[in-house]
């Protein structure tokens, strides 16, 4: 008969899973890579740390001033502060943290309170928790310097305020890990989110020139604000310091009810994990529809000028473009961020500059910017392939085709995005003069071209595989980044160079004729380069296939 | 068309001071349909990988179909059909866009590939779900593709590293005796697998690796003859496994030490 398990006590497994952590955290340092990650890790930390320091100086001499000079009221606005960061940071820093399912623990013989208790103390080890706590540390003592008296009922608001806090941070975790469960919806919903804090920029525009208009409906919505939690902690603690007991019991007795109303929500979302609850996307397999899988008539081959095996990978790489939700939305990023600086800098009074930007600076400008975020995905050319890279090392070609046909569809979605973009700005600003417009895409033609052969190189030696739509625990490799970054410092500064050579020398058409030799020299250097990438890549098989099957 | 589809010579690979693959010299005739087993961790699918051209050797030297690999490389890929560990599947793909993008990559025209993706997939039973991304299906969903990927465009050797797991009994076998009409028609097909039984039944030859080593290789009949005792001949490939692998002295699991399970 085997031995039967006693129950184990709920600090020790808190205490596991913090082991657990751990573990994971110092286990996946042992590879190089990982190790390198560190000295990143570690300097992030400093500055995170100096970040937290420097901040709860700011709040403990904000509750300090605001209750000393007779202005308690004002610590609302720190409440809110601090509000603010611990529920959109986790958000927002999902993509750097590390990947551990919390989930996970559940095949283990723990109770639902436990599980309750274990999943809060794990929202409270995370940065932005951390870094509120001790904020809301601060606070407390600034309060307590300005005035004994109350100290009592900041450590109470304090208390329910955290409490409140790492609830609700819990549960929209908990919320948005259910929405994200399916495929489609992650991918939307990260594409959005890119989208949504990229139009964040058309914010400064849209109040210099609706401003007044929007004020009025803005201040409308200001009471409401007064009703939730941040407005209710400062109320309270304002309403201690004038001795004002109603006021204090009102704004204690909201921040316990929202408490309350937060723990039996989350209490029922685990409750639901706890069951058992399902988010895998294949729980319910479709019906299957008896009907073929090919049914379509054979089209002419539009890709017929191209080898069997590039044609085969352009349309492999179109497939994957519009698969990845993520990818397509971010295509429209480059116009919108025309439509962004064009509102930004140029015209009679630009919001930003003051006066406004010539068209001639503004059109190379922009195309330099569209063409480094496009180029970025270059330099980790292969993250998405996955196990799906052994199929071009089993495949009887040499990875010169491979290149070639993802290096043609970057080079299809820049024109379209550079002709779409180029659009934009015609109708925004107007195209600069000829021998500027033609300098600017020979640039690009350099620009792209020369980068494309130093991307691949980078593809192939610091490969790192991210997933589909996916934010958690997707980083690109570091050395690839700073290759990127290295790359476009030269090109941007050579192209700058040439380009402002006209100017100096009087001789407008002197950046094109440039800019021209350095295209065709470009390209040269591109085709010579893939025959010896195509036997780097032979010998750095086994780092790739690593790198994107595990 | 040559008598030997595989040998090898001297092959090894080393990971650091670990020697997965010790020096192998195998030998694998055309249409033969040849097991390769061992333990857990004896050298199989890195064995395999050398083998698919997914792992340079260290040492030692191969020819596949008369023809040396690292000499002419693309030449014995566009011969040899692979269903890799972990598969290397395209998971963005539908089951047809994967097949039409395998058979292209391995020259076939357009409209070969469209038809025998067709024809792999009625068989493979996947042609139901035409939009259904590879990601999205079933374990052995995914096995049923990577075998019709593999065989797309007719290869003269197959290698298949445990093709069977997660295949439903009635894909799996419909999918042994295709293969079985493959070897008599002279394909070669290389198979790893624990599960015994399934090699028992489709192997006419098999080879063990043991810690790297090649410990014994030959037909079923000559590895049950290698057996001492009378009952050699009767043994099944279980036994005759359990005996070659055991014969270094590697203990196996003693039941006793888990008294407190039972």
């Amino acid at each position: 008969m085997a031995d039967v398990t006693r129950p184990l006590g709920l600090f020790n497994q808190i205490q596991l899973v913090a082991e657990l952590r751990w573990r994971v955290l110092r286990n996946s340092l042992r590879k190089q890579s990982s190790r390198l990650d560190l000295f990143g890790l570690v300097l992030a930390g400093i500055l995170a740390g100096i970040f937290v320091v420097g901040v709860c100086l700011a709040f403990f001499a904000g509750a300090y001033t605001f209750i000393s000079e007779g202005r308690p009221n004002r610590i609302a606005l720190l409440f809110w502060a601090i509000f603010v960061f611990w529920q959109l940071f986790p958000i927002f820093a999902a993509g750097f943290g590390a990947s551990f399912e919390f989930r996970t623990l559940l095949r283990f013989p723990l109770s639902l309170s436990a599980f309750y208790i274990i999943g809060l103390a794990y929202g409270l080890a995370g940065f932005s928790a951390i870094a509120s706590v001790c904020w809301l540390f601060s606070m407390t003592l600034g309060a307590a310097a300005a005035g004994l008296s109350v100290l009592p009922a900041m450590l109470a608001v304090v208390t329910l305020f955290l409490l409140l806090n790492v609830t609700l941070e819990r549960l929209i975790g908990s919320w948005l890990e259910k929405l994200l469960s399916r495929r489609r919806t992650r991918e939307l919903f990260v594409a959005l989110f890119v989208l949504a804090m990229v139009s964040l920029n058309l914010i400064n525009p849209a109040v210099n020139r609706y401003g007044v208009w929007l004020r009025v409906p803005a201040l409308r919505i200001v009471p409401y604000l007064a009703w939730l939690p941040p407005s209710l902690a400062g109320r309270a603690i304002a309403s201690a310091t004038q001795f004002h007991l109603s006021g204090f019991v009102l704004g204690s007795t909201g921040l316990l009810l929202y408490g309350v109303l937060f723990i039996v929500l989350l209490w029922r979302r685990f409750a639901n994990q706890y069951q058992g609850e399902e988010l895998s996307e294949t729980a319910a397999p479709l019906a299957a529809a008896a009907r073929s899988a090919v049914t379509r008539k054979e089209a002419p081959d539009r890709l017929s000028a191209l080898s069997p095996q590039v044609a085969a990978i352009l349309r492999k790489e179109f497939r994957y473009l519009t698969r990845n939700s993520f990818s397509f939305f971010t295509l429209l990023m480059p116009v919108l961020l025309v439509l962004i600086f064009s509102a930004q800098f140029v015209g009679k009074h630009p919001p930003v500059s003051g006066h406004g930007v010539s068209s001639e600076m503004f059109f190379p400008g922009m195309m330099a910017y569209l063409v480094l975020i496009l180029m970025g995905p270059a330099y980790n050319c292969f993250a998405f392939e996955g196990r799906g890279i052994q199929a071009y090392f089993m495949a009887p070609l040499r990875f010169r085709e491979v290149f070639l046909g993802k290096n043609l569809m970057l080079l299809s979605v820049l024109a379209v995005e550079i002709g779409l973009s180029m659009a934009m700005l015609a109708w925004r600003i107007g195209l600069p003069s000829v021998p500027m417009l033609i300098a600017t895409l020979a640039a690009i033609v350099f620009a792209v071209v020369g980068q494309l052969t130093l991307a691949n190189w980078s593809s192939i030696n610091f490969p790192r595989k991210l997933e589909f739509g996916q934010m958690r625990g997707q980083r690109q490799s570091g050395m690839a980044v700073l290759m990127a970054f290295g790359a476009q410092i030269m090109f941007g500064g050579v192209s700058a160079i040439v380009l402002f050579s006209g100017r100096w020398t009087g001789n407008p058409w002197l950046p094109a004729e440039a800019f021209a030799i350095l295209a065709v020299a470009a390209l040269g250097g591109y085709f010579a380069s893939l025959d010896p990438l195509s036997r780097v890549a032979e010998e750095k098989k086994e780092v790739l296939i690593e790198a994107l099957c595990h | 068309m040559p008598e030997v589809a595989i040998q090898t010579q001297k092959l090894s690979r080393r990971f650091g001071n670990l020697t997965a693959v010790d020096g192998i010299d195998l030998q694998v005739a055309t249409g033969q349909f040849f097991g390769f087993l061992g333990p857990n961790g004896a050298g199989k699918s890195t064995t395999i990988k050398m083998l698919t051209g997914l792992l340079a050797p260290t040492s030692g030297s191969m020819q596949l179909l008369g023809l040396d690999f690292a000499a002419h490389p693309v030449e014995v890929k566009r011969q040899i059909g692979v269903v890799p560990e972990g598969m290397g599947l395209l998971d963005r793909l539908t089951g047809v866009e994967y097949l039409q993008f395998v058979g292209r990559m391995y020259g076939l025209d357009r409209a070969t590939t469209q038809r025998r993706a067709e024809e792999l997939l009625d068989f493979m039973q996947l042609a139901d779900r035409p939009k259904t991304l590879i990601a999205d299906y079933s374990h052995g969903m995914q096995k049923k593709l990577a075998l019709a990927a593999a065989v797309i465009h007719g290869p003269r050797i197959l290698f298949l590293d445990e093709p069977f797991e997660g295949v439903d009994a009635l894909a799996a076998g419909a999918l042994k005796a295709l293969l079985g009409r493959m070897t008599e028609r002279g394909t070669t097909i290389f198979l790893t697998s624990h599960v015994l039984e399934i090699v028992e039944r489709l192997c006419s030859h098999v080879s063990i690796i043991h810690k790297g080593r090649l410990v014994a290789q030959g037909s079923l009949e000559e590895l049950r003859a290698g057996i001492s005792g009378e009952a050699g001949s009767k043994s099944t490939l279980e036994e005759v496994f359990l005996s070659i692998v055991g014969q270094d002295g590697t203990e196996r699991p003693q039941l006793e030490e888990l008294s407190w399970l039972m």
